[in-house]
């Protein structure tokens, strides 16, 4: 436990210290912001419905599709990207740990990171809805959709820092052909798409959203239970990979 | 391994069987058999030749493409549970500049299960008090040596893989260090340290073995292996008040194959370097010549590695 603890409280310092936070953290304030000049647009009469629609159109867009994909793909490929690249993987790797303990404290360390800087941004959207309208219902089910979304995209990400120095270009290509593109475009394949796990769960808890974000989720049905269970399914998935990668790739 | 031989210890605590390790095309070792012990070893051999390789697979950092490694009788790459007794200091700067060295040993020993007391002792064995609370980032590159040393001693390990300790220390250090791991090999533990400085390895080890091209070259200590190659004349530096005379009678007599003069100084190549010792002194007083210094130059490292890598 206590290298549990030493070896996540490294890497959180890792992925949040220094000047390298500053990008995530100010993407993470995107949604937040537009939806203050959403919000500042508004008359002064306006209900709370104009309220809601403007905060699941531009900032739940920019929020699933821009921010979490490119904030999980930072600290997902830099969790153990980041040791490799700078020759801190054999200081790890030279101790009497399990392999799937060092593959588990990186996982949590880069959702933890993301969680922090995304969910931040995404709750303090929701917080500004509510203290215009009144409405808190989103900020609950934001967060958890943030939660489960960037644990999914995380998982795929570690994995993909640790094999090859070419992640954040190959991150960007799926984040943006892929889960923007081709899950939007080919209806079917809305079903693999991560980005759509949290939606499916803010869907579920929130039921005005339903109109709202059906156009996003396509196929997939809403509902926050399956969701959590596809995100942890692929988080374990993605630590079992990375465990056996662990075990069995040079160090070179 | 049932024949005696000079890459193979008594009672070795690493074993390497038949091993080889290649990059694509590249082979970087070659069936290379040899076993470490108590004690320390160099590891020898000028840049590219295999040294870090080797040591990289001895820890199971890398995994041999044939045959194979073993340390207390463990496959590292199968068992993290035998880092409880072996530690490595890598060539690379594996160092965190946002901690302090402190911070630093103290991380080793959280992943190691060392106690916390442990990260002081550490500290001090490589004289890094005054330091210890200042970032690493701000270190030079001999202070990260000695900080990367110190998080490799934090769990008492009885085998220490040292890859190029010594890099970018300044003398102080570098003379601290050595005498660090002298005492780690004093008391008992396997201390396994590569480095191209031929000096340095001939300072720490009690045993060398020479890698060229990743294949073992010569094993042993220094002067049993300037006695293995036999084939090779020592080299011998004479001063004398007469050093032509002398040189004319020691070809005459075959004592030795040549003989160089420089002012006071005559150099000559023998075969039997223990025949020339008992043969100089009854030829010089019956020529009454006086000599006042015979020096074998071919007996340190530094000779005796070049015999080794020649016309490879």
């Amino acid at each position: 436990m206590r290298a549990f603890t030493a070896l996540l409280a490294n890497s959180l310092r890792q992925l949040l210290g220094g000047r390298r936070v500053i990008l995530p953290a100010l993407m993470g304030l995107l949604p937040a912001a537009v939806m203050a000049v959403l919000l500042a647009g508004q008359r002064t009469g306006a209900t709370a419905g104009a309220g809601r629609e403007s905060f699941h159109q531009a900032p739940l867009t920019i929020l699933f599709f821009i921010v979490l994909p490119v904030v999980s793909l930072s600290f997902g490929t830099g969790a153990l990207g980041d040791e490799r690249r700078d020759g801190t993987l054999s200081f790890i790797l030279l101790r009497p740990l399990p392999r799937s303990l060092v593959a588990g404290a990186k996982l949590l360390a880069a959702w933890l990171a993301t969680l922090a800087v995304v969910g931040t941004g995404a709750a303090l959207m929701s917080v500004l809805l509510g203290l215009r309208y009144s409405e808190w219902e989103t900020l609950g089910p934001l967060v958890l959709a943030v939660a489960l979304t960037s644990l999914s995209y995380v998982s795929a990400f570690l994995a993909l820092g640790y094999l090859t120095q070419r992640a954040v270009l190959i991150g960007l290509v799926y984040a943006f052909i892929w889960e923007s593109g081709m899950t939007t475009a080919v209806a079917s394949l809305a079903t693999v798409s991560l980005m759509r796990i949290g939606l499916s769960a803010y869907a579920g808890l929130v039921p005005s959203a339903g109109t709202y974000v059906d156009d996003l989720l396509g196929v997939v049905q809403p509902g926050a239970g399956g969701a959590a269970a596809k995100a942890l399914v692929i988080a374990a998935v993605a630590v079992a990979s990375l465990t056996a990668l662990l075990r069995r790739r040079d160090v070179t | 391994m049932t024949a005696p031989s000079p890459s193979w210890v008594a009672e070795p605590t690493v074993e390497v069987r038949a091993v080889s390790k290649w990059f694509g095309q590249k082979v970087a070792v070659s069936d290379l058999t040899c076993s470490f012990g108590p004690g320390v070893t160099g590891l020898l051999g000028p840049n590219g030749a295999g040294k870090t390789t080797l040591l990289r697979m001895l820890v199971g950092l890398l995994s041999p493409s044939d045959g194979a490694v073993t340390v207390l009788g463990r496959d590292p790459r199968r068992s993290p549970g035998v880092y409880r007794s072996l530690a490595m200091v890598p060539e690379e700067d594996a160092v965190y500049g946002f901690q302090t060295a402190r911070q630093f040993v103290a991380y080793a020993a959280a992943l190691s299960g060392a106690p916390p007391a442990a990260v002081e002792r550490s500290i001090a064995a490589v004289a890094l008090e005054d330091a210890a609370d200042r970032p690493i980032s701000g270190f030079s590159k001999g202070m990260r040596q000695r900080a990367k040393v110190a998080a490799a001693l934090v769990n008492e390990a009885p085998v220490l893989v040292l890859d190029e300790p010594l890099n970018g220390t300044d003398p102080v250090q570098r003379a601290h260090l050595i005498a660090a791991f002298r005492r780690l090999g004093a008391e008992g533990r396997t201390v396994v340290v590569s480095s191209h400085v031929l000096a340095e390895v001939e300072r720490m080890a009690d045993r060398v073995l020479a890698i060229v091209d990743g294949r073992l070259a010569a094993a042993g200590d220094v002067a049993a292996i300037r006695r293995a190659m036999t084939d090779i004349p020592y080299r011998v530096r004479l001063e004398a008040d007469d050093p032509r005379r002398l040189a004319a009678a020691l070809l005459e007599s075959g004592a030795v194959e040549s003989a160089a003069v420089q002012g006071r100084i005559l150099t000559v190549e023998a075969g039997d370097l223990t025949g020339l010792g008992r043969s100089l002194p009854p030829l010089a007083r019956s020529l009454g010549v006086r000599f006042t210094l015979f020096e074998p130059e071919d007996l340190s490292l530094e000779s005796v590695f070049r015999y080794l890598v020649r016309g490879r």
